[in-house]
């Protein structure tokens, strides 16, 4: 007999966990058809669980699962490998991605596109030395693809972004000619640095900036002005490092 | 039907107890009062005597009857030497293994920013006093190998970088005895990520302990 809601070898990462019940987890997972969803592991915190070690934040899995409802039953998790593990301040940037990610998505929404996102963000993290260019494409990507944010390669009357003119950008908003005056939270950028963002292209310090300076905005416009943590831990060790 | 107001208030004591929800909390109660009052006697007994003795030992902060822990009061252990772990059980484990003879700091916890547990819920600062007292040598980092416990060795390297103590992180690889056909695939993975050299040959004086 097949059991209720039974999804076979999906591709997924594991966002958060947390104990439950004697030996069970609870494991927030992110998936690309199904969305972002918790699923329960049983027996997974008894001392020779198969699953012990592979059930790994930042590790490309394939999971199974069967059930309905909010808490669905982890059925296996296989490890896929390729990624060393994140360590360091590696591995701060990877709780960053999953804060945003549980802080950005409902639950249940398919997000393929998140997915993919994630997925080159951790691949990354693992691999370059430039991490805050990929915190920033992460951000700005999450954020469109969640429709959260627009293109940057034209202004809010559909024309394309001049490189040489300053525009001013809001939150949930497309770019607009500087005009003097601003109202309300809004950064004043020029076109070429919005353009470079678009392109990916954080080559130059002042992009850099930039870039920071523009999805600090997005993102309070979105959460509010509540500190995250990972990020406000990620500052805490910057500050004993310099 | 109400209950009587002391039945309650225990129901609702016995909930803090964690994975404990209404029901269990009631059945409890129930056996507490009807099946083991001797029990019940002892239980009660034993946590007013936990809340005012315990304490946390004041140089490596896990729970002790007296300012001083025992192992922190042997006079035999090397006191050069401070491991680094999360929990008690951790501390007790490491004992069980009779590998290390050095001293101990217990952070009660693991910085976990999900959960919103940062550097100041976990005890760093009273770690920095006790890894900064001019005795300690090395501090070996024993926190768990999950992304808390890794999260949290890098943030005390951090802090005790270049400030005295040589610091040290506990190794992770191959289980003692594995053979590679049967280990789990991301462990394999890790081993080789982080093997060691083998030349020039392993220094013969770094021996554990």
């Amino acid at each position: 007999m097949s059991q209720q809601g039974r999804v076979d070898r999906q591709p997924g990462y594991l966002l958060h966990t947390q104990p439950y019940r004697e030996t069970s987890l609870l494991v927030e997972v992110f998936t690309p058809q199904h969305g972002r969803f918790t699923l329960v592991a049983r027996g997974a915190r008894r001392p020779r669980a198969d699953v012990r070690g592979v059930l790994l934040p930042f590790q490309p899995l394939t999971l199974s699962w069967f059930g309905k409802g909010e808490v669905r039953t982890l059925h296996t998790a296989e490890w896929n490998g390729g990624v060393p593990q994140l360590s360091g301040i590696r591995l701060v940037c990877g709780f960053y991605l999953n804060e945003l990610m549980l802080k950005l998505t409902a639950r249940d929404d398919a997000e393929p596109r998140a997915f993919t996102i994630y997925d080159q963000a951790v691949r990354a993290l693992a691999q370059t030395h430039s991490l805050s260019s990929v915190l920033r494409r992460y951000e700005l990507r999450l954020l469109q693809a969640l429709g959260y944010a627009g293109s940057f390669a034209c202004d809010l009357h559909g024309e394309l972004i001049d490189p040489a003119a300053d525009y001013l950008c809001r939150g949930g908003a497309l770019p607009e000619r500087a005009s003097g005056e601003a109202a309300g939270p809004s950064v004043c950028l020029p076109g070429a640095e919005l353009l470079a963002i678009e392109a990916d292209d954080y080559a130059a310090a002042s992009t850099r900036r930039a870039a920071r300076s523009l999805l600090r905005l997005l993102l309070t416009d979105l959460l509010g002005e509540e500190p995250l943590a990972s990020r406000e831990l990620l500052q805490a060790i910057n500050a004993i490092a310099d | 039907m109400k209950n009587p107001p002391a039945l309650d208030q225990l129901i609702a004591a016995l909930k803090v107890l964690p994975g404990v929800g209404p029901k269990t909390a009631q059945r409890m109660a129930f056996h507490l009062l009807q099946r083991d009052k001797a029990g019940a006697d002892k239980l009660a007994r034993a946590l007013d005597r936990a809340l005012t003795k315990l304490t946390h030992c004041e140089r490596c902060n896990t729970f002790s009857e007296t300012p001083l822990c025992s192992i922190c009061a042997d006079p035999e252990r090397r006191p050069d030497q401070l491991c680094v772990v999360e929990m008690p059980a951790d501390l007790m484990t490491l004992e069980q293994a009779k590998c290390y003879q050095g001293l101990y700091f217990v952070l009660m916890g693991r910085i976990s920013p999900l959960d919103n547990i940062g550097p100041k819920d976990v005890n760093l600062d009273k770690l920095m006093v006790r890894a900064l007292d001019e005795v300690v040598e090395e501090v070996v980092i024993a926190t768990n190998f999950t992304a808390e416990g890794e999260v949290t060795a890098h943030m005390i390297a951090e802090l005790l970088k270049e400030r005295g103590p040589k610091v040290s992180r506990i190794a992770r690889g191959m289980p003692v005895g594995g053979e590679l056909e049967y280990v789990d695939l991301s462990t394999l993975a890790q081993a080789v990520y982080e093997r060691k050299s083998l030349t020039p040959p392993a220094d013969p004086s770094a021996q554990p302990g």
